[in-house]
């Protein structure tokens, strides 16, 4: 079994919205069970009277932290498929500024409202009402701010990468961090009088708390972070061949070009089409919105596991070794072109039309012309209207690399979805 | 309520709450490799009234146009939000800390509050949008997986809040 479920196809998109509402559940009950759900609980944080929102926020970041590593490190889960936010770093700090306000002013932030909504606190449903009424007022804005949205970009990176430290040394530091943070926290609680003494604090009690035992637990788990190495996962390939078998007999692991003619012009269900020659040859012709990764590139190259791949070469062959390189990697969704640009040429760009079509074959053959024409090929033989007679198969020019509506635009809209 | 067992119980150790949030959020990791959200199921909300009210208008800005053609309702954080909402109320009632309320601090008025907590959640939003997440996507979800961008709005929220926080005092405490 491999992790993240859902990016491996272990269940689809009806039985994902179960899991956000029961995950939802979980995020709400602790959310009340730390006293997220009062606003005056929550404004005391920034007057450091009662430190709760940072103790819940960073115990659950280096939890959550620590867990990701681990799983990760031996292998249950691929980190490269756990979606990151891209950075933007301009609008993420100006964004973080008007939020921290808004949190003063408003006395929650987004989730904590919801939680506090459901206890009753009628401030908390005003909120949700302005909140509501924000995001109307700023959608309007939203394409004048895109120049600005945009900049800043960094792309998905974590600290690790950027700083080009190890990820696991990050981690111990993020340990030590949160811990210093935590004691720093009962401090300033102290000083200022009003530290809450029903919780087990880190400090002023005897013996080993309940909560000193967690942050040793931290502090164990995490150190032996900076010595683990890189919880990515190599490219380490394992096949399933019973599987690949089965998905080789059913034909299940390639689209025709007629299929996928289809699909390119309507622009939907357009996967993310990759073309294995060599630059050069790319160049004079590709198909279009495809990718060029080379073969001797492919292992290099970077997959989400919840996408799906279409891959062609010139004929068969190169591609079915790709495919089974990539299936080994475990990618769900990968297929080839049938027989490769030799049927994309000999099939849709320049198909053979019959001379005197059988009354049922004219729709068909007219579809074969109009679709040829569509990726600016021509039609051989036959009496389609403006055709030429075994015309001299010259290649169209290769169109743009990237399809500008279909192909582009739908898994970037998903991209951001997936974010808060 | 003056019954001894009606009275709130205390809130949880903040600690375990947040040990206890973070394997919500490695849970969320696991099964969908993604984290947890808040602001938007409001975004989607608004996008679902605009979109009904002014479908022509909606076409023609690109932010809006986005959430044509879908159904936003049928959304992962959407579903996520309902079910914090569930769990809220479920924690609430089982430590008797459900009551309708306006919270506020002692030399502040009521009116005043709620005016403050809509404008609030006014500037929220605006936030939100501008950072492409808020505490949960952003903090908690991105600061969990070292993102680079998540850190610089973590710094930046606490260190906004913090320079506000004097100004608006007489709500609070």
């Amino acid at each position: 079994m491999d992790a993240p479920f859902y990016k491996f196809g272990l269940f689809g998109d009806n039985a994902s919205l179960l899991v956000a509402f029961v995950i939802g559940l979980g995020f709400g009950f602790f959310l009340e069970r730390g006293g997220f759900g009062s606003g005056n609980k929550l404004a005391r944080q920034f007057y450091f009277r009662d430190m709760a929102v940072l103790k819940v926020m960073f115990t659950a970041i280096v939890t959550a932290m620590l867990g990701v590593f681990w799983l990760s490190r031996v292998g249950f889960m691929d980190l490269s498929q756990v979606y990151l936010v891209p950075t933007h770093l301009g609008p993420q700090v100006l964004g973080g500024l008007v939020l921290g306000l808004g949190f003063v002013v408003g006395g929650y932030c987004p989730g904590t409202s919801i939680v506090a909504a459901a206890t009753g606190r009628v401030d908390a449903m005003v909120y949700m009402a302005g909140m509501f009424a924000g995001m109307v007022m700023v959608g309007f804005a939203m394409p004048a701010m895109d120049g600005f949205l945009s900049s800043g970009d960094y792309g998905q990176v974590t600290l690790a990468k950027q700083w080009n430290v190890s990820y696991g040394v990050l981690v111990t530091l993020v340990v030590f961090m949160a811990v210093a943070a935590f004691l720093a926290s009962e401090w300033a609680e102290v000083k200022t009088g009003s530290r809450e003494l029903t919780s087990q604090p880190l400090l002023g009690m005897k013996g080993l708390t309940r909560s000193r035992g967690l942050m040793l637990a931290f502090i164990g788990v995490g150190v032996v972070a900076a010595t683990a190495g890189s919880p990515y996962r190599g490219h380490d390939v394992r096949v399933n061949e019973k599987e690949l078998g089965q998905m080789v007999s059913r034909q299940a692991d390639h689209v025709t070009v007629d299929d996928l003619a289809g699909r390119l012009i309507a622009g939907t269900n357009v996967p993310r089409l990759i073309d294995l020659r060599e630059p050069g040859e790319f160049g004079r012709y590709h198909l279009p919105g495809a990718e060029n990764v080379p073969m001797a590139t492919l292992a290099s190259a970077q997959w989400r596991a919840d996408e799906s791949v279409l891959l062609y070469s010139g004929s068969d062959a190169h591609a079915e070794q790709a495919w089974l390189m990539l299936k080994a990697r475990r990618l769900p969704q990968v297929y080839t072109v049938e027989g490769g640009l030799d049927a994309w040429n000999d099939r849709v760009l320049f198909p053979r039309l019959t001379e005197n079509p059988a009354p049922g074959e004219v729709d068909a053959q007219k579809r074969k012309v109009a679709v040829s024409k569509h990726f600016g090929g021509t039609p051989r033989g036959g009496a389609a209207p403006g055709e030429v007679k075994d015309a001299a198969m010259s290649l169209p020019p290769p169109p743009p690399a990237e399809v500008p509506a279909g192909g582009d635009a739908a898994p970037k809209k998903k991209a951001k979805k997936e974010g808060c | 309520m003056s019954d001894e067992t009606h009275a709130p119980k205390p809130y949880m150790n903040p600690y375990f709450a947040g040990f206890g949030l973070g394997l919500v959020l490695l849970t969320a990791f696991v099964t969908m490799g993604r984290g947890l959200g808040g602001s938007s199921a409001f975004a989607s909300a608004a996008g679902a009234l605009v979109t009904t009210v002014a479908p022509d208008y909606s076409a023609t800005n690109s932010y809006w146009a986005s959430f044509l053609g879908t159904n936003p309702f049928k959304e992962w954080l959407v579903f996520q939000v309902l079910g914090v909402f569930v769990g809220g109320l479920v924690s609430g009632l089982l430590a008797n800390r459900t009551k309708l309320v306006v919270e506020h601090g002692p030399r502040f008025t009521r009116v005043k509050r709620l005016a403050l907590a809509f404008v609030g959640g006014s500037i929220m939003a605006v936030g939100a949008k501008l950072a492409s997440g808020c505490t949960s996507g952003q903090a908690l979800t991105g600061g969990s997986l070292l993102n680079l961008g998540s850190w610089a709005f973590m710094m930046a929220m606490f260190g906004g809040a913090y320079g506000a926080a004097w100004f608006l005092r007489k709500q609070w405490i």
